[in-house]
């Protein structure tokens, strides 16, 4: 179910109810946003910034500024899309500022991985997950985020068009060439699809 | 390279991401089995996908997110909002804040009309002083002149020691 936002904009029964509880002064309702969308921001700084301490960072810095600015959010885009845009602004920010730095800390790359996996199946899983995370971190920023968000969020193109602030059609055209290129970085270190 | 094939690419990301309405997906499928080409990259674009959804999702730490709200919080806590969104707050906080709101205003008052009492009691006109300027007559006066002067002093009250006496009374 879903309602009109303040400027006729569709925003989420749920997220509007907690939205107008904050206005109200519950700070639970920011509580309780937090913890729906921590682990989607989370992992999207993952993704983007390569290691848990930053992204840790990333994340906690998105909320402090979606707190300052939760009173003035007008409704006219889903809150989790909004909060996504905060995301990558900062990502993409400090991603330039590390440049100089390494891309991944490799005794981090641990992919959540089935219990019921062999010792030898694990180890390929993550030697694999390491490959895929070096071959997304080298796609130039934008592309790396609409891999993020498309891969790994699942979130429709129109909304990471509005996200980007780009045509869907862009978008589209840009995944294309992102995938050709993960395609060759994979194939070049002898991963086969699952 | 047809112009069906370049269409079909275009459409060929979303099908291979999972988003293409069925509709449209049907019309990729009927062109992929006819065109090898277009076969192939899409084997190709679909193993890369499968391949990069089954790096994730990465895990966190032990007690990470417990430790992230506690972080988080301090933060917040610590985070002065700007003073028009402070009183937008304010004002649309539910009816309790309007009881304290009354009940500051009440104190508000006290305090004012406290500040606005006088200091100190208007002085009263001293009975004993007009009483003792009609029973003292110019005849009086002017027989004792020293009569005259005690009655001055006594006007005067708080003259300065050693100024003229017709100083408190603002003559020259």
């Amino acid at each position: 179910m879903l309602h009109y936002g303040e400027r006729g904009g569709w925003l989420n029964a749920e997220d509007l109810h907690l939205l107008e509880a904050f206005r109200r002064g519950e700070e639970s309702a920011f509580t309780a946003l937090v913890i729906k969308y921590r682990e989607g921001i989370y992992r999207v700084a993952r993704r983007m910034l390569g290691n848990h301490e930053d992204a840790s960072d990333a994340a906690q810095e998105v909320f402090i500024r979606a707190h300052r600015a939760l009173a003035r959010f007008d409704g006219r885009s889903q809150v989790y899309t909004w909060l996504y845009r905060i995301t990558l602004n900062l990502c993409l920010d400090a991603r330039s500022r590390m440049a100089r730095m390494p891309l991944l800390d490799d005794g981090e790359l641990l992919r959540d991985v089935p219990a019921s996996e062999g010792i030898a199946e694990q180890a390929e899983g993550r030697q694999v997950g390491r490959v895929v995370a070096r071959a997304v971190n080298a796609l130039p920023p934008r592309q790396r985020a609409m891999v993020v968000l498309r891969l790994y969020q699942d979130l429709p193109y129109q909304e990471i068009a509005s996200i980007m602030g780009c045509a869907e059609g862009t978008v589209k055209a840009t995944m294309f060439t992102a995938l050709r290129k993960l395609r060759r970085t994979l194939t070049d270190a002898g991963v086969r699809a699952p | 390279m047809t112009k069906d094939c370049e269409r079909i690419l275009e459409r060929l990301v979303e099908g291979v991401t999972g988003s293409v309405p069925p509709a449209e997906r049907a019309a990729i499928l009927e062109h992929l089995a006819t065109c090898p080409q277009c076969r192939q990259e899409a084997a190709e674009l679909e193993a890369t996908v499968a391949s990069l959804r089954e790096s994730g999702p990465f895990a966190t730490p032990p007690g990470f997110w417990g430790e992230f709200m506690t972080g988080l919080s301090a933060a917040v806590a610590g985070e002065r909002l700007p003073v028009v969104l402070r009183l937008r707050r304010w004002l649309i906080m539910p009816r309790h804040a309007w009881g304290t709101a009354l009940v500051a205003a009440a104190a508000a008052a006290m305090v004012i009309s406290t500040a606005r009492l006088p200091l100190r009691p208007e002085a009263t006109p001293d009975p004993t002083r007009a009483t003792a300027r009609v029973l003292l007559t110019e005849t009086m006066t002017t027989t004792l002149p020293s009569l005259g002067e005690m009655l001055d002093i006594w006007r005067a009250g708080l003259v300065t020691e050693g100024e003229p006496l017709g100083a408190a009374e603002g003559s020259p």
